[in-house]
């Protein structure tokens, strides 16, 4: 039965309350960046916490952690398991030094974490090979800006394209770029929408994924602000960058192919063959792979002036920034970060591999593999620099404020999709992400 | 069916209460103490909290110290359009649902109230959507506002009108995402409402609706003269009920539109649950269900005064 509101407000300021009594306990307060992990032995046990995932990559995080304590004797590892859509927020509301010594994260919430010391850097832990095999993309996406330590290292990372339907395309008289070089202008991408949508009955030609919901917004549509050319924050300011005059009129452009696109309840817009083109990200490629097969090709996102971008960065592992154990740690890491880890995790879950060795040799992302499209692209990262033409992978902001700048961003894209005004809501998402830099002197102490 | 009957008989002891010698102190304190207990531990010390962390810009993962923040929490809330949207989409959805969701469990509980074969089993029809979770209800709603043909509701009007009324974008417009949202709430609440009514309606004696037979009374006059005066109480608490109901809108919009588009459904509700678990900022949350918490108490005060005056008036 359902409760009256104030007992809902009651909970929450509850539940809130718990929250700023663990805060106050740890006692933290002092500057910037900060957390160290303990050395410690190098032996003895260790925690580490994973999110649940497809079923595929627990068993290959299960055979991971298994394969590590029967290599050695020193050091033995527990893994808990907690569910992804509950993971996020396990992590936000457990203090400190109740965390694990090592914790799964995922990748724009690094800074947030680093911030809070929930994570501590992993330099001197984990062993400079194991980090010098991390593929630049996941690098960039791993270091806090503040103080440029890494404090990440990823498994595998992610790409983002459009899927085309070769027989649909083809029967449009549509022609699709071949590669990064020519991807689509947003003018050339509408025209091709158009010409699709003339074939097809209900005009709904592109899929977005409107049936994902979460952190989809923002990591399948902040590729469009950057390849308006601009960073979403810039200098701990969104004002001025979120919302300048091209990322206005490309995601109004965006806005306008709506009427294009098919709202995917089923999610099987595309394996059914209802429209021609799918804007999502790698993990689609075995389903679509399967249900296609020949017809099936990898195109880059259209570029809105500053080139094709795709988006990056997906969970990666840190160590607790109150461990006590850090370089026992280390050497789970170096473990789990191994050739036969990584590629077990990735033949699972089909993302590109994280480290140069696998992905250099990954069936599907080596040169001539189907998804080299989306090796490419993180092989050129715009890193935190402003995109250019040069680059194609984008990382989402690596600040503290993520989690206000994806809720903010997220909501003024869908406005706008609706059918609101571009400059108004970016306006509000600008004026909302630089108050909370604000409130917490930029984060810089 | 525990409940409602518990409910009713505390409505009903409250009124002769009042008049009662006191006795029993002892024992009565030991038999109000749970409800007290909880009411201190889950709506006074959290009320208190809140307007303490409403001074403070307090974030929810932060190991930092709060940091003192005086009024500013509320004066950005007072000064952001957002949130009185927000206060008039709750406003818009409790002055349509409050009626509507009353007087069609009213119609229920009438049709229901008869003693034909097999009535518990559409009694429990009717009360199933009740015992459903929101979340549950909502995601299933999602399927059937869908935009396009596949929608339910869509494919629904399209066949009745032989393909005259084409996909209507249900949440995703302005213009309808309230009302889908209106429409989904009555269906599910308006059980809970009904099972109220009826045991109010079963309360009424039999007697009175035989005398009125012999008095040659028609159904009308015998709904206006008997059954209407013997809800009273009972409509009464149904309103103030589906009022408070009302005001606390957050599951469907969470799970339907996230407040959108362009805040067509944003509730108070939502935005503090958002600002305070997405955007880990405790402070303006707290801030929040304080200004809300203001309002939803006066609305229920003038609401007790006015029915409190009624009664006293019959």
């Amino acid at each position: 039965m359902r409760t009256p509101t104030r007992f809902k407000a009651g909970a929450v300021i509850l539940s809130a309350v718990a929250l700023t009594v663990t805060a106050c306990g740890t006692g933290g307060g002092d500057t910037s960046g900060g957390a160290t992990a303990d050395a410690g032995s190098g032996t003895g046990e260790i925690k580490v916490w994973g999110h649940q995932g497809e079923e595929g990559e627990v068993a290959a995080l299960q055979a991971a952690v298994a394969g590590f304590n029967s290599s050695q004797k020193g050091v033995k590892a527990t893994l808990q398991l907690i569910p992804s859509a509950d993971y996020t927020k396990t992590v936000s509301a457990t203090s400190p030094d109740q965390l694990p010594d090592v914790l799964e994260y995922d990748g724009p919430l690094m800074a947030s974490f680093a911030y809070d010391k929930k994570l501590a850097p992993v330099e001197g832990l984990v062993s400079a090979q194991t980090i010098g095999n991390q593929t630049d993309s996941v690098k960039t996406q791993n270091t806090y800006q503040l103080d440029k330590k890494l404090y990440g290292v990823s498994m595998y990372d992610s790409g983002l394209g459009v899927y085309g339907n070769k027989a649909l395309l083809d029967a449009a008289g549509v022609t699709y770029p071949k590669g990064l070089g020519d991807a689509w202008t947003a003018d050339q991408f509408q025209t091709a929408l158009e010409k699709l949508a003339a074939k097809d009955p209900d005009q709904k030609v592109l899929d977005v994924k409107e049936n994902y919901g979460g952190e989809w917004p923002t990591y399948g549509f902040l590729p469009i602000v950057n390849s308006a050319g601009a960073l979403a924050i810039k200098d701990n300011k969104a004002e001025g960058n979120l919302n300048s005059a091209p990322v206005v009129k490309a995601v109004q452009q965006f806005a306008g192919w709506r009427k294009f696109v098919d709202p995917n309840s089923d999610d099987k817009a595309f394996t059914d063959g209802r429209v021609a083109l799918s804007w999502v990200g790698h993990w689609q490629y075995n389903p679509y792979n399967k249900a296609l097969g020949q017809k099936l090709v990898v195109l880059p996102l259209p570029d809105f002036g500053a080139g094709t971008k795709s988006g990056q960065g997906s969970w990666a592992w840190g160590i607790g920034g109150s461990s006590k154990n850090g370089k026992a740690a280390g050497l789970f890491l170096d473990y789990l970060l191994n050739d036969s880890n990584v590629t077990a995790m990735t033949t699972a879950n089909a993302a590109p591999p994280g480290t140069k060795t696998v992905i250099a040799t990954d069936p599907l992302y080596k040169p001539g593999g189907p998804l080299q499209l989306f090796a490419d692209g993180l092989s050129k990262t715009c890193g935190a620099n402003p995109p250019t033409t040069a680059c194609v992978a984008t990382p989402r902001p690596v600040t503290p404020a993520y989690p206000v700048f994806s809720q903010q961003f997220s909501q003024a894209f869908l406005n706008i999709y609706k059918g609101g005004d571009a400059q108004a809501e970016l306006d509000k998402a600008a004026k909302a992400i630089d108050q909370d830099f604000t409130d917490n002197n930029n984060y810089t102490s | 069916m525990s409940t409602v009957k518990t409910i009713n008989r505390d409505a009903e002891s409250a009124e002769v209460g009042a008049g009662r010698p006191r006795r029993d102190t002892r024992s009565a304190l030991v038999m109000i103490a749970p409800a007290i207990i909880g009411l201190v531990a889950f709506v006074i010390v959290p009320f208190i909290a809140a307007g303490y962390l409403s001074l403070f810009n307090v974030r929810a993962n932060s190991s930092r110290p709060p940091v003192w923040f005086g009024l500013e929490q509320y004066h950005r809330i007072l000064t952001d359009p957002t949130f009185y949207r927000g206060l008039l989409n709750n406003f818009i959805f409790a002055a349509v649902v409050v009626p509507v969701q009353t007087l069609l469990a009213l119609g229920l509980a009438l049709l229901l109230n008869q003693s034909l074969r097999f009535m518990s089993v559409f009694r429990t029809f009717f009360f199933m959507p009740v015992v459903f979770p929101m979340a549950l209800v909502a995601v299933i709603w999602k399927l059937i506002f869908s935009r396009d043909d596949l929608g339910m509701l869509n494919a629904f009007l399209h066949a009745i009108s032989f393909g005259h009324i084409p996909p209507i974008d249900w949440l995703g417009s302005t213009t309808t995402a309230l009302l889908s949202i209106i429409i989904l709430s009555i269906w599910q609440g308006v059980g809970f409402q009904m099972i109220i009514i009826l045991a109010g309606l079963q309360g009424i004696s039999k007697s009175l609706y035989e005398a009125a037979q012999i008095d040659t009374a028609n159904r009308w006059q015998q709904f206006l003269n008997i059954t209407v005066p013997g809800l009273r109480n009972t409509l009464i608490f149904v309103v103030m009920v589906t009022t408070i109901f009302a005001f606390r809108l957050f599951d469907q919009v969470y799970i339907l539109t996230q407040g959108g588009p362009q805040n067509a459904t944003t509730t108070v509700m939502y935005q503090a649950v958002t600002s305070a678990f997405t955007e880990n900022n405790v402070g303006r949350g707290a801030a929040i269900t304080v200004v809300f918490f203001v309002i939803v108490l006066t609305i229920t005060v003038v609401q007790r005064r006015l029915l409190r005056e009624d009664r006293e008036v019959a």
